[in-house]
């Protein structure tokens, strides 16, 4: 199954390719901090450039996943309307990932580090607060990197803390809930090591790979989420429009 | 066959057109919900745009009696707009050409709204005076042949006519967007009731309407609450006029200064049957289109893409948007 997968929640651009069994290929684009996200002009250059490589033509690909965040507003719409027309005008099926969750698979690259048996994914949601969800390792085990789903039942696995916004104090909250044996990453959980890290949970150091949301991971997650309609794939924004809210005050 | 898309600001839209400008399909979706707001929120229009734009580019196809493999052309409004609207139009646009190897023609919203008098049977016959009002707009073009760099001679220096139109309608007490209401009204009142400047004033060819909406805020606290709603219809048809007369006195000018012998009209303002009756006294030949291409469509942007150089594939790629109509511009 050829899978072409991308990412534009966070400030990076993260597009996979996976064929076959092969490890997939991955290009990827990540502004420094304070520099604004090039989701527009980098992700399709990236797209063409990774079928151009594994010489894969649009009606060899069998299905496409986009992460549908939660992330930056205008990077989840671009991911997600590039990828529904790119489905619809080549009739591909087409899953949307949570973002959080394909973050969390990342913990399983750590392989059995000693007493992890949960992680906590957080990504920066602006304005002092963060994009939070956890999962216990072992219910994660069905995305191994090698893609084997023997003897898994098809579907998402539970998370532990369903995905959400939380300020720093829920964040330290949620924290000591899921406990010590925590690998906690993410680019949220840099931002807020000082408020993660007191409630007992480990951050690995601030350029770990751990923290970078990576394509790579949605390549796996698609295999195990059903497709549907296309008009369902919709960004996860978790938060309602500032002029809804203001109204309502 | 050209598929254009059209994001820039609150209706989705996309539409079919062929290369000799015969529209296959122009499909409108307006999203309505910004009535409550008082005018248009971004973040709210572009979420409607990401839901909506997949059915609509469906049911313009389907309309055309056409498949993504009919097509020759892909065009999408790049700018001027809100950007997060632009977006979801031009990240849907450069998927669907690349899914196809198609080119993309990048096509600028005011050069759509001039592109929007090529389409039909007979267009009109160049060159031409183009006079563009709507709720984001309001310019002059010096229009000499069919391609992007027409010569903007007057444009606004505040609000857009549309906008004139909204801001009076609420301080009728009219909701958002006003413009068609106070129109309505306007007929049962007399436009010489009251003086609001029209800019007789302010040489040039550019246009000023923030001075006019002050002007009828302090009229309405002049006048008090009982005799402003006795005397609504009469405010608001002198109010219209003062904007009519602001729009038709520049045209006037601009036909003198450029020697120009033809006028056309677009944008929804356009729609303003006082405007429209006032600048057929002006003494040349006026073209109006049908309404649903005065106000923003995607016909009018595959009528504009049939004029502009098309981006081939890969060169499109990258193509980013813009909010403001500097990019494309000549000033003189
Ligand atoms: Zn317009």
């Amino acid at each position: 199954m050829t899978i072409l997968a991308f990412d534009t929640a966070t400030r990076a651009t993260t597009v996979a390719l996976s064929t076959g069994s092969a490890e997939p290929v991955e290009r990827r684009d990540d502004p420094a901090r304070g520099e604004r996200p090039r989701h527009t002009t980098r992700l399709m250059p990236m797209i063409a450039e990774l079928l151009e490589l594994g010489g894969v033509a649009w009606e060899e690909v069998d299905r496409l996943a986009v992460g549908v965040g939660p992330g930056t507003f205008t990077g989840l719409r671009v991911g997600v309307a590039s990828a529904r027309a790119l489905a619809q005008a080549r009739g591909i099926p087409l899953v949307g990932v949570p973002t959080l969750q394909s973050l969390a698979v990342n913990a399983l690259a750590c392989g059995d580090r000693a007493g992890t048996d949960v992680v906590l994914t957080v990504l920066d949601a602006r304005r002092g607060e963060a994009f939070v969800a956890a999962w216990r390792v072992s219910d994660l085990r069905g995305t191994s990197p090698g893609g084997s789903l023997s003897g898994r039942p098809a579907g998402a696995p539970q998370a532990l803390v369903g995905a959400t916004v939380a300020g720093p104090h829920a964040l330290s909250e949620i924290a000591r809930r899921v406990g010590p044996s925590t690998l906690t990453i993410g680019e949220g959980a840099v931002e807020f090591r000082e408020v993660l890290e007191p409630s007992g949970v480990s951050v690995p150091e601030d350029d770990s790979e751990l923290h970078r949301v990576t394509a790579i991971n949605h390549c796996r997650l698609a295999r195990q989420i059903p497709d549907g309609d296309l008009a369902e794939v919709r960004p996860a924004y978790l938060r309602r429009p500032d002029a809804e809210i203001a109204l309502d005050k | 066959m050209i598929l254009a898309i059209e994001t820039s600001c609150d209706d989705t839209c996309a539409a079919v057109v062929t290369e000799g400008g015969e529209i296959l399909a122009n499909v409108i979706s307006s999203q309505g919900v910004h009535d409550r707001f008082g005018g248009v929120v971004p973040e709210i229009a572009s979420r409607h745009h990401l839901e909506g734009i997949g059915s609509v580019l469906d049911d313009a196809l389907t309309r055309a009696g056409a498949s993504f493999e009919d097509l020759d052309l892909v065009a999408v409004t790049c700018g001027p707009g809100l950007v997060a609207a632009l977006l979801v139009g031009v990240a849907s646009a450069k998927a669907i050409a690349a899914a196809h190897r198609l080119p993309l023609a990048p096509v600028d919203h005011l050069h759509g709204h001039v592109a929007a008098t090529f389409l039909g049977p007979v267009p009109l016959e160049l060159p031409f005076l183009s006079l563009i009002a709507s709720g984001g707009h309001t310019l002059l073009a010096r229009v000499s042949d069919r391609g992007p760099e027409f010569e903007v001679i007057g444009q606004t220096l505040d609000d857009a006519a549309g906008e004139a139109f909204d801001k009076g309608a609420r301080l009728l007490g009219l909701g958002y967007p006003g413009g068609a209401a106070l129109e309505r009204l306007a007929l049962d009142g007399d436009p010489e009731a009251f003086a609001f400047p029209a800019g007789r004033g302010m040489p040039g060819l550019d246009f000023s309407f923030a001075g006019l909406k002050t002007a009828l805020l302090y009229r309405i606290r002049d006048l008090g609450e009982g005799e402003t709603t006795r005397r609504r219809a009469d405010l608001a048809a002198s109010y219209q006029r003062a904007i009519v007369e602001a729009l038709a006195l520049r045209a006037t000018r601009a036909l003198e200064q450029t020697g120009l012998e033809r006028l056309a009209i677009g944008g929804g303002v356009a729609a303003n049957g006082v405007l429209r009756s006032r600048l057929r006294e002006l003494g040349v030949p006026l073209e109006v289109p049908p309404m649903e291409l005065c106000t923003d469509n995607a016909a009018m942007i595959g009528s504009a893409a049939r004029f502009v150089e098309p981006l081939s594939y890969p060169e499109y790629l990258d193509l980013d948007v813009y909010a403001s109509g500097e990019r494309r511009f000549v000033r003189t």
